[in-house]
């Protein structure tokens, strides 16, 4: 039981360099990338550290919700009109005006794909979440966190690696309220 | 070839002169001025009174009001006959798009622009787009002294302060003669009821009925050559016809 | 020939030394401070015990707030719009001139930060929180705005698409419900907006901070801790933003204008209206931001070192642009109603400029173009924070004058001279005094509570600037790691 065990390591690296090697060199030992996750304080691309591209829903999240603003759009200026009992006529402007509709689709579609794009971050990234979670607060100041999951068995060598590559501190993380 | 059927221009001229179905004439040249039509309007549509201050600042809410004008310099001023303004009940108007709540609205029975009082809620919009100037905004709760709220009109609403207000052709008569025709199983004759305006001028400067009706005497009247529809090159359709210099 | 040469060495050396120490001090680029430093300095700036002046305007805004915009406005509320200066023919007075203002101003947030960030300009990282904030707080002014000027505005929800008891839904073909929709979507993506970028910053503040602030910072920040998959997904969000809300941005103002474009008034049915009305926006929303960009410099402990005086040379050489762009378009307008002829609109220019209020059109042309012109040119007086300043309070001044001479002084001429009358303003004074109170108050109150500095993206500008060597020169460069 206690081979399978899985600890958690917390690795901080002052600087982009180190912790693209460290991560060079956790592969190297076999471990694998899914296994990682960088904590960073400003947006570190993955290519920066030569890590596999991550996957992200937001722009089909935001094409959904453009989708749907259209369609609340479409409501609006197509069908509102006639669910009222008696057709309403201004002006000798046709019933469903043409420009206007336009407007109204554009601001609708607009609102819905800025909303559902909003949301999205937060569908995305377990927003909001206030559970315990393995953080340093150094991070914040410029430093790049390397957590990285593996057995029990592989501690040491984990743990060694990280600090040949450069590590300022390699601790067993522990999830903590921020 | 193409006709002007393949253009489509054919249905533009036919929206210019589409006519209204209830109109008025006013002849400037009789007018004396008297006010006795803003007077019976007033009385008529329960239009309220703005008193003094707020009538000379502009906020006078009179749905007819006579318009008087000069020409050169004083002393040599030389008086221009009197101009009644109204609602022109515009076939095409300006104001009724323009309200995001749907408080002025085309009557597709009558031809006519109503104003929804318990839906407006006052955004001034169609007063702004009123080329005529003709709506009155409630600006206040005006106070009716005593004994006048005991004239008030049954038929028609009493407004409020925040909303906006202007002619209906006395559509409350209109209501009245057609139903009283209806009861006795006939069309409404032409002359049988007429607005309040009309009806209290001495001179019968003021002409109302059917325009759709060539029968009928607005329509009868309109036809002579001097008259004219005011800002008619705004593609407004105005309803009511102007006489000046006949 | 040898001491010709020793002499060039030696004006080289003193050149480049000169520039690297010159590079450093005149761009906040490439003076990189360590990130945990550049907290620490947000943090302070935002932190620092506020002193007596400060309660004291607080307690100024506050009482002009309550009084003259709440107070106030319950007196209009109950005794009706005649309190204020309408009347026919000016059914829209100051109300609407400070709405079309509050527009105008929360325009800047907008551009600063997001067409400079889709066209990558780099001057704008320290200030964007501080333009998208004027967004936020501006469009609440002109929502309240709008709000005022409604007869009865405890009705004003039936403007809003629902499905209420009859069924009937608002007039689509009315350039009001297009308003409520378009500004609807504004107010509600700039907020996002502002949000979005903010919370990494609120992260760093939560992680240095106690009481009653760490729990403020920690339910604004989410839980968010940084990790690849909440970057990515941020910056996915904030580029979809940054590129969608520009377009938002550009329908609010149009549609605006609209509002004046499609009534059939002399002065107002003009197809200019629309990028007219977006250039004035931009000229008032760009001089609002520098305002606010000075003040904040001058009041707020480290500004100086975020806010340098490149930043108001940069800004300064915008405001230029945008004041010829709108003399461009001023003079267009001008131009086609002078040159059609019809005797409404001559009237009406001819009011604007000799009329009772002639000054006030004068002004306008000297707030709004000679003014900027005459101070922008110069690199120097460019880059002279309270000078810029005060070039951002007069176009201010010229853009509420020009706002002011389309609709209340324009709707006194229209095509019945019998209604003509002059607009004498009321109540709409102090009301207007009680927004620009209540912007002030919550920008104040802001400043103290999330950090004006978004830190992480100055540190990514940092990372992205260096100095290279061309030949002889030494010249700035900028990768682009985004």
């Amino acid at each position: 039981m206690t081979e399978s065990k899985i600890v958690d390591l917390l690795a901080v690296f002052p600087d982009l360099e180190p912790a693209a090697n460290a991560i060079e060199h956790l592969r190297s030992i076999g471990i694998h990338d899914e296994c990682m996750n960088i904590i960073s304080g400003i947006p570190v691309t993955e290519a920066m550290l030569g890590r596999p591209h991550q996957w992200t829903n937001i722009p089909r999240i935001a094409m959904g919700g453009a989708i749907l603003g259209f369609g609340a759009g479409f409501f609006l200026a197509y069908i509102t009109p006639y669910i009222y009992p008696y057709p309403i006529q201004v002006s000798t402007q046709s019933f469903i005006p043409g420009p206007p509709t336009v407007v109204v689709l554009f601001e609708l579609t607009m609102l819905g794909m800025l909303l559902s794009t909003f949301l999205g971050v937060f569908l995305d990234s377990f927003f909001p979440n206030y559970r315990p979670m393995k953080y340093v607060p150094e991070v914040s100041d410029g430093k790049i966190a390397i957590l990285v999951e593996c057995s029990h068995m592989e501690e040491k060598k984990v743990t060694d690696a990280l600090t040949k590559m450069g590590a300022e501190s390699v601790k067993p993380a522990e999830a903590q309220h921020l | 070839m193409a006709t002007l059927a393949d253009l489509k221009i054919s249905e533009v001229k036919l929206a210019a002169e589409q006519t209204g179905k209830w109109g008025m004439v006013i002849d400037q040249d009789i007018c004396t001025g008297c006010q006795a039509c803003v007077a019976a309007c007033a009385m008529e549509n329960n239009v309220t009174f703005v008193g003094e201050v707020d009538s000379g600042y502009g906020r006078s809410m009179h749905w007819i009001r006579i318009e008087r004008f000069w020409e050169g310099e004083y002393p040599e001023v030389k008086m221009t006959p009197n101009q009644p303004m109204l609602c022109q009940q515009c076939g095409h108007a300006t104001c009724e798009p323009v309200c995001p709540a749907f408080a002025t609205v085309h009557s597709q029975a009558e031809q006519l622009n109503l104003q929804v009082y318990n839906r407006c809620v006052g955004t001034r919009y169609c007063a702004n787009n009123c080329p005529y100037q003709v709506r009155s905004f409630n600006w206040r709760d005006y106070q009716r002294p005593e004994p006048l709220p005991n004239q008030f009109n049954p038929d028609v609403t009493v407004r409020r302060v925040g909303v906006m207000e202007k002619c209906t052709f006395c559509i409350q008569r209109i209501h009245k003669a057609q139903d009283k025709a209806k009861s006795e199983g006939r069309e409404v004759v032409d002359g049988e009821f007429t607005t309040a305006c009309a009806q209290a001028c001495p001179a019968n400067a003021i002409v109302f009925g059917r325009v759709d009706d060539p029968e009928s005497l607005v329509s009868q009247l309109g036809k002579q050559s001097h008259g004219v529809k005011h800002l008619e090159e705004l593609g407004t359709l105005p309803n009511v016809t102007y006489f000046k210099g006949g | 020939m040898a001491y010709e040469k020793k002499q060039t060495e030696h004006a080289h050396a003193d050149h480049q030394g000169h520039t690297a120490e010159h590079f450093r001090e005149k761009h906040l680029m490439l003076d990189p401070l360590p990130r945990g430093q550049m907290n620490d300095m947000v943090m302070e700036s935002m932190l620092e015990k506020p002193t007596w002046k400060y309660w004291a305007v607080i307690g100024i805004l506050s009482f002009i707030v309550v009084y003259f915009l709440f107070y106030k406005w319950g007196v209009l509320i109950a005794k009706g719009q005649g309190v204020a200066g309408v009347m026919r023919p000016d059914y829209w007075g100051i109300f609407l001139v400070n709405t079309v203002f509050w527009i105008g101003i929360s325009h800047a947030g907008t551009f600063i930060s997001a067409i400079l960030r889709v066209f990558r300009a780099e001057f704008r990282r320290p200030f964007t929180r501080a333009a998208e904030l004027m967004t936020t707080f501006g469009l609440v002014q002109a929502g309240f705005s709008i709000f005022m000027h409604m007869g009865r505005v405890w009705l004003a929800y039936w403007l809003m698409p629902y499905p209420n008891q009859r069924m009937l839904w608002p007039n689509l073909h009315s350039p009001l419900t297009w308003d409520l929709l378009a500004i609807t979507t504004y107010l509600l993506s700039s907020t996002m907006y502002l949000f979005l970028p903010l919370i990494p910053d609120v992260a760093m503040a939560r992680d240095r901070s106690t009481g009653w602030r760490k729990t403020f910072y920690k339910t604004l920040a989410l839980g968010f801790r940084g990790t690849e998959g909440e970057w990515t997904h941020l910056r996915n969000a904030m580029n979809i933003f940054a590129f969608a809300i520009i377009p938002v941005m550009f329908s609010v103002h149009t549609i605006v204008s609209w509002d004046f474009a499609a009534a059939t008034r002399p002065g107002w049915s003009s197809t200019i209206f629309g990028p007219y009305f977006i250039v004035g926006a931009l000229h008032s929303g760009m001089g609002a931001a520098v305002v606010v960009i000075a003040v904040i410099r001058a009041t707020m402990k480290h500004m100086k070192y975020f806010i340098r005086s490149e930043h108001f040379d940069a800004i300064g050489k915008l405001m230029l642009i945008i004041s010829m762009a709108w003399a461009y378009f001023f003079f267009n307008d001008y131009m086609v109603q002078w040159y059609g002829g019809d005797k409404w609109t001559q009237q009406l220019l001819h009011f604007h400029e000799a009329g009772p209020m002639g000054w006030m059109w004068f002004t306008m042309l000297i707030c709004n173009i000679v003014v900027p012109w005459a101070i922008l040119w110069n690199p120097k007086w460019r880059a002279t924070p309270w000078l810029v300043g005060t070039v951002g309070i007069i176009i201010n001044v010229g853009m509420w004058f020009e706002r002011y001479i389309i609709i209340p002084i324009s709707v006194t001429i229209n095509r019945m001279p019998f209604t003509w009358r002059l607009y004498k303003p009321g109540i709409e004074i102090p009301m207007g005094i009680g927004t620009l109170a209540l912007f002030i108050l919550l920008y104040m109150i802001a400043s103290k509570l999330i950090p004006l500095i978004p830190v992480w993206e100055v540190q990514e500008g940092q990372m992205a600037h260096e100095l290279k060597k061309f030949g002889r020169e030494t010249v700035v460069t900028v990768s682009e790691l985004e």
